[in-house]
């Protein structure tokens, strides 16, 4: 909430009203989001809100130190709390004492080793959360300390502490083109970079409800992103058939690839305790427990050795990146999958050399987040091509221009061919422009204000869906019901998270069956209604979901088609449905309503509602060498940050962000926007004040009073340039923008922070201490930290307020 | 999770509230409650018992002969929007618009940010260059004491169980003719609001027509266990023109006044320069004027 003396900030939105006409249909307009009014006004219901009779609560004891062998666990002060129902451990659980999602290295309950802080080791169900989570803290571990390591670089090392008995290196994912071709470089940058990782900080914490019917089946609702993966884990620690086990998604406070993986642990646990107790479990998680022990975006080290020639074409880059996967695996393969693909960005390079390795480490895990493994490599690509163009004595621009990806040049670090239009160009232009690029650097600027301006550019490429390597996921399904009033039900298996799935979910059916979005109701994913979908990730929500519904359309207008081709006294293949009539093509005043068509298939009895599917088109892929498709077809994004640093303090303020986006076809403008303003805002939130600090593997700012995400006050003003294109696979032509949209955000912060300074910055992200830090000597006052101190007192300054 | 308390009173009289704070050890007075509650449900405080300050009269900012009295229970919000404060005391009601955000500042309380004992408590540098002290009540009698003296070190205070803030008290101090006075907070935090200063610094100065000091009062939050007043630094500026000179004697002398150590917030390191530059920049103003 502003202050009520602050100036007004300015918010734009982009100009261009979209279509409105309902002859054109809703595509690409602005009609208002079915799921907003009741968020706004907070009567949407969240897993917090909901209750049943005889309902417990569900608590959990978690180890506080990283590495540990568990010698005992004593629950008997814990079952002594009055109103604890019920205390299980690793030994009590009814199926399999696992939760891995690709790699089975991770228990529900810890037996007998802890690897992380966080590490479950007893849960509890109570009458009360009071008496749950009182009862979860009288769990007494005894804890036999181990070695623990903690940097992923040094846990490759022979000898480091072993997380796991197999070694610490989980995978290596590798491309090669060409060959070094150093010679032909001209200039030669070296760099290190640490990137590190980020809180989801979803508003709504981890939360699910379990219903048990008896111990033959259960319905969990949960805040999630992938109700199919939330049924795979039930069922597997229950020892349920898939069958048995409904999952129904919970309107969901956010989600951010925080609830694509980790949602699967407390449904897990909660469906245990209500199985264990035969009552319904609710488990909510307290927020500091949740940033504590949930998944978080992976830190990386990546190193660079990078070549260009004289004129600004590059020759080779070397890309060695190392992601800590923490203490479990999780899904970071599928990360790393991606990081490796994108460590190069949108850049035509003749020679190219990229590793990729997971190591294990006693820290907390890694796991999805908007982006997935593209943003921390593509804040290393764009840091080092600056600093290549500042080498070769090229403005940033101009030197991206004569390396980027292009129609003639297409072709991608794995061989693969880019679709045309390749828009890239498209992008930096449209972006450099919405930020003045030109005139901001005509304008002079004093070098000795306080107060420094600069400015920065970031591209991305992202590979739109799934990858290759999770293909066998890329599928999903649709019903579509035509009900006899006209109205429409939509089920698709594609979650809701705040991103904008229903909303496009509804265009795209009113859209295909030629009715107003209001006639069109999406209802949440139910598992027990649609078949196996794959996650709600890789930005592929509204594609995947939409090109299911335009199948079901398409089987559901077989049987339409021909009645109301019979009330029109036209043939059925004259028939077209829009502006919510049937009508005879090329005739538009020979039209009956959709509620006639409707009625008339009610009367008959002619079924009414059809299944469609999507699955997406097999490719050709070699894990081994990284040669080949990993993804179908491929987006890209440009970023202009301008900023404002207090070079003596060290604190950025990101002013502007222009962002261009190519995102195939509009399907809903409002949403497609929103989904930039945020994708950017945590995007520099990531880049400038989001520091996990961690202390042996403990999170020690657990919360977001010290974790600092940028308030309101902190949101750059964002503009925004919509590069619009034929011949995307999507539906309509669309293309994802859920993950775009924060890649090359803190990537052009630090570029443009960096212009503004004239100091390489490193390591992400750019607290006001690592400014100052890398200042060194050239900061006025570097001096007065060198000298001596009388004034020394034994307290310390206390962590919290 | 819910707040693990067992009783709730909300007298309606000092009297009623010291008697209630007398009979509980575990009983706390709560006014805003933005920092106890969060405190309680961390467990990072306890209170069997809490007692309501919002019925008492204790808000309210009124003027006397040679001082300003602020109620112990005025918000940050009120403190902010005076009209008195800001004329006087402009550091304290630039101070009280930094604390959170507003919806905080429209709850948060003088007293409650002094009480809360914490060595960023935005409130305590503008209130240790006023040199202001606090009126403390309890069923044994009522007592004075210096905002100075008041911390003893993080979340501990001079305060024992059954005291009350009841007011702050703030002396006038007009300067003499031709005499201009600089006063200023200014707090350094990664975000633009609802950040905890990771170093903060009021400082009031009065210059004489000659463009010397006669008199300068600093203060700073963060870099040490308790807020502190910069006494050496002060005294290196003591009769000086704040030039290069006496800013780089100035820059020095602070170092001796505060004790940072690292934690979460920041590194010791940059607490010492961001406190050099604070006072530098605070010193180059006040030459400005």
């Amino acid at each position: 909430m502003p202050r009520p003396d602050a100036e007004p900030r300015h918010r734009t939105r982009g100009s261009d009203p979209g279509p409105r006409t309902t002859d054109h249909g809703p595509l690409g307009g602005r009609h208002e989001r079915p799921d907003a009014r009741a968020k706004v006004a907070g009567s949407t219901r969240y897993v917090g809100d909901l209750s049943l009779p005889g309902m417990l609560h569900a608590g959990v004891a978690v180890a506080p130190i990283a590495s540990a062998r568990v010698l005992a666990l004593d629950t008997a002060a814990a079952r002594a709390v009055d109103g604890v129902e019920a205390v299980v451990t690793a030994a009590a659980l009814p199926g399999a004492n696992l939760v891995g999602v690709i790699f089975p290295d991770q228990p529900l309950l810890a037996a007998d080793r802890v690897r992380m802080v966080g590490d479950r080791l007893a849960l509890v169900a109570a009458r009360t959360p009071e008496a749950a989570w009182r009862a979860a803290r009288l769990v007494e571990a005894t804890l036999e300390p181990l070695p623990a390591v903690h940097d992923p670089v040094a846990a490759l090392v022979p000898g480091a502490p072993l997380v796991h008995d197999g070694g610490n290196l989980v995978r290596t994912f590798q491309v090669a083109r060409g060959d070094a071709g150093r010679r032909s470089a001209d200039v030669v940058v070296e760099a290190l970079y640490h990137v590190g990782g980020q809180e989801h900080a979803y508003l709504e914490p981890q939360g699910c409800l379990a219903i048990p019917e008896g111990r033959s089946r259960i319905t969990i609702i949960a805040s999630c992103q992938c109700p199919f993966y939330v049924q795979q884990a039930v069922a597997r620690v229950l020892g349920l058939p898939l069958a048995a086990v409904r999952v129904e998604q919970a309107p969901t406070g956010g989600g951010f690839g925080g609830k694509e993986d980790y949602p699967s642990e407390p449904a897990a646990c909660a469906a245990v305790l209500a199985f264990a107790t035969g009552r319904p479990v609710r488990f909510v998680l307290p927020r500091e427990l949740d940033m504590q022990v949930s998944t978080k975006r992976h830190a990386m080290v990546v190193r660079h050795r990078w070549g260009a020639d004289r004129n600004g074409r590059l020759r080779f880059a070397e890309v060695d990146a190392v992601l800590d996967a923490g203490a479990y695996v999780g899904i970071s393969t599928v990360v790393a999958e991606r990081a490796n693909v994108s460590a190069i960005g949108p850049y035509d390079v003749p020679n190219v050399h990229v590793r990729t390795r997971i190591a294990y480490t006693n820290n907390l895990f890694g796991g999805a987040f908007r982006g997935f493994g593209a943003p921390q490599v593509t804040w290393a690509a764009e840091a080092t091509i600056d600093r290549l163009a500042r080498a070769v004595g090229l403005d940033p621009l101009e030197f991206r221009r004569r390396n980027l990806l292009d129609d003639h040049r297409r072709r991608i670090c794995t061989g693969q061919l880019l679709r045309r239009p390749v828009l890239a160009r498209e992008c930096l232009d449209r972006a450099a422009t919405l930020a003045g690029w030109d005139e901001f650097h005509a304008r002079p600027r004093a070098a000795d204000t306080a107060t420094r301006e600069g400015m920065g550019i970031a591209l991305a490429l992202y590979g739109c869906n799934l990858h290759h390597g999770g293909q066998r996921l890329d599928r999903s399904s649709a019903v579509v019901i035509l009900q006899a009033d006209g109205s429409v039900v939509v089920r698709v298996g594609l979650t809701e998270i705040g991103q904008g799935n229903l909303v496009a979910c509804q265009t795209i059916a009113a859209q295909a069956l030629g009715v107003d979005p209001t006639a069109v109701q999406v209802w949440q994913p139910d598992t027990t209604t649609v078949a196996d979908s794959g996650p709600t990730v890789a930005s592929r929500g509204a594609h995947a979901s939409g090109m299911a519904i335009l199948d079901a359309v398409r089987r559901l207008r077989t049987r339409l088609d021909p009645v109301a081709a019979e009330l029109l006294g036209c043939r059925r293949e004259q028939v077209e449905l829009a502006a919510g009539r049937a009508r005879v093509a090329g005739e538009p005043d020979r039209s009956v309503t959709i509620a006639q068509v409707a009625a008339e298939l009610a009367a008959r009895r002619i079924e009414a509602i059809a299944t469609g599917w999507y699955r997406s088109r097999p490719r050709r892929f070699d894990a081994a060498t990284g040669e080949g498709e990993p993804y179908e077809f491929y987006a890209v994004a440009c970023h202009v940050a301008r900023v404002a640093v207090d070079r003596d303090l060290g604190v950025v303020r990101v002013e502007e962000v222009s962002a261009a986006h190519d995102v195939g076809r509009v399907i809903h403008r409002d949403a497609l926007e929103g989904q930039i303003q945020g994708g950017v805002v945590q995007g520099v939130g990531w880049g400038t004040t989001e520091r996990l600090a961690l202390d042996h593997g403990r999170l020690v700012n657990p919360s977001f009073t010290d974790y600092l995400i940028p308030t309101f006050a902190d949101a750059p003003k964002v503009n925004i340039a919509i590069v619009e294109s034929d011949g995307a696979g999507g539906p309509f032509g669309a293309k994802g923008v859920g993950e775009p949209a924060l890649i090359p955000a803190a990537a052009a912060v630090r570029n443009a922070v960096v212009a503004a300074l004239g100091v390489e910055l490193d390591a992400l992200p750019l607290v006001p201490p690592a400014i100052v830090a890398a200042l060194g000597d050239a900061h006025p006052f570097a001096w007065v930290a060198e000298e001596e101190h009388e004034h020394v007192r034994s307290e310390t300054v206390a962590p919290g307020r | 999770m819910d707040v693990p308390v067992q009783e709730v009173i909300r007298p309606a009289t000092i009297a009623e509230a010291l008697a209630a704070l007398a009979e509980r050890e575990d009983a706390r007075p709560i006014a805003g409650g933005t920092d106890l509650m969060v405190q309680l449900r961390d467990g990072r405080r306890r209170a069997g018992r809490l007692v309501d300050l919002g019925r008492l009269g204790l808000a309210g900012i009124r003027r006397t002969r040679d001082a300003i009295e602020v109620g112990a229970a005025t918000t940050m919000d009120a403190i902010a929007a005076s009209a008195e404060i800001k004329r006087s005391f402009p550091a304290l009601a630039s101070a009280a618009r930094q604390v959170g955000a507003w919806p905080i500042q429209c709850r948060a309380t003088l007293g409650g940010n002094l009480a809360n004992g914490s060595p960023a408590a935005d409130t305590a540098p503008p209130l240790l260059i006023a040199e202001a002290s606090v009126t403390i009540a309890s069923a044994a009698g009522t007592r004075r004491l210096r905002v100075a003296d008041l911390f003893l070190g993080p979340g501990r205070t001079a305060l024992t169980p059954g005291e009350l803030v009841t007011s702050v008290r703030l002396p006038l101090d007009e300067p003499a003719p031709g005499e201009r006075v600089v006063e200023r907070f200014t707090k350094v935090g990664p975000r633009r609001e609802q950040v905890i200063s990771v170093v903060s610094l009021a400082g009031r100065a009065v210059i004489r027509p000659d463009g010397t000091f006669a008199l300068v009062r600093l203060a700073f939050g963060s870099v040490a266990p308790v807020p502190v007043r910069a006494l050496t630094a002060e005294r290196a500026l003591a009769g000086r023109r704040p030039d290069a000179a006496a800013r780089r004697d100035a820059a020095r002398a602070v170092q001796d006044d505060i004790a940072p150590i690292d934690d979460v917030r920041a590194p010791a390191r940059y607490r010492r320069i961001a406190a050099a530059v604070l006072l530098d920049r605070f010193l180059q103003e006040a030459a400005r004027g």
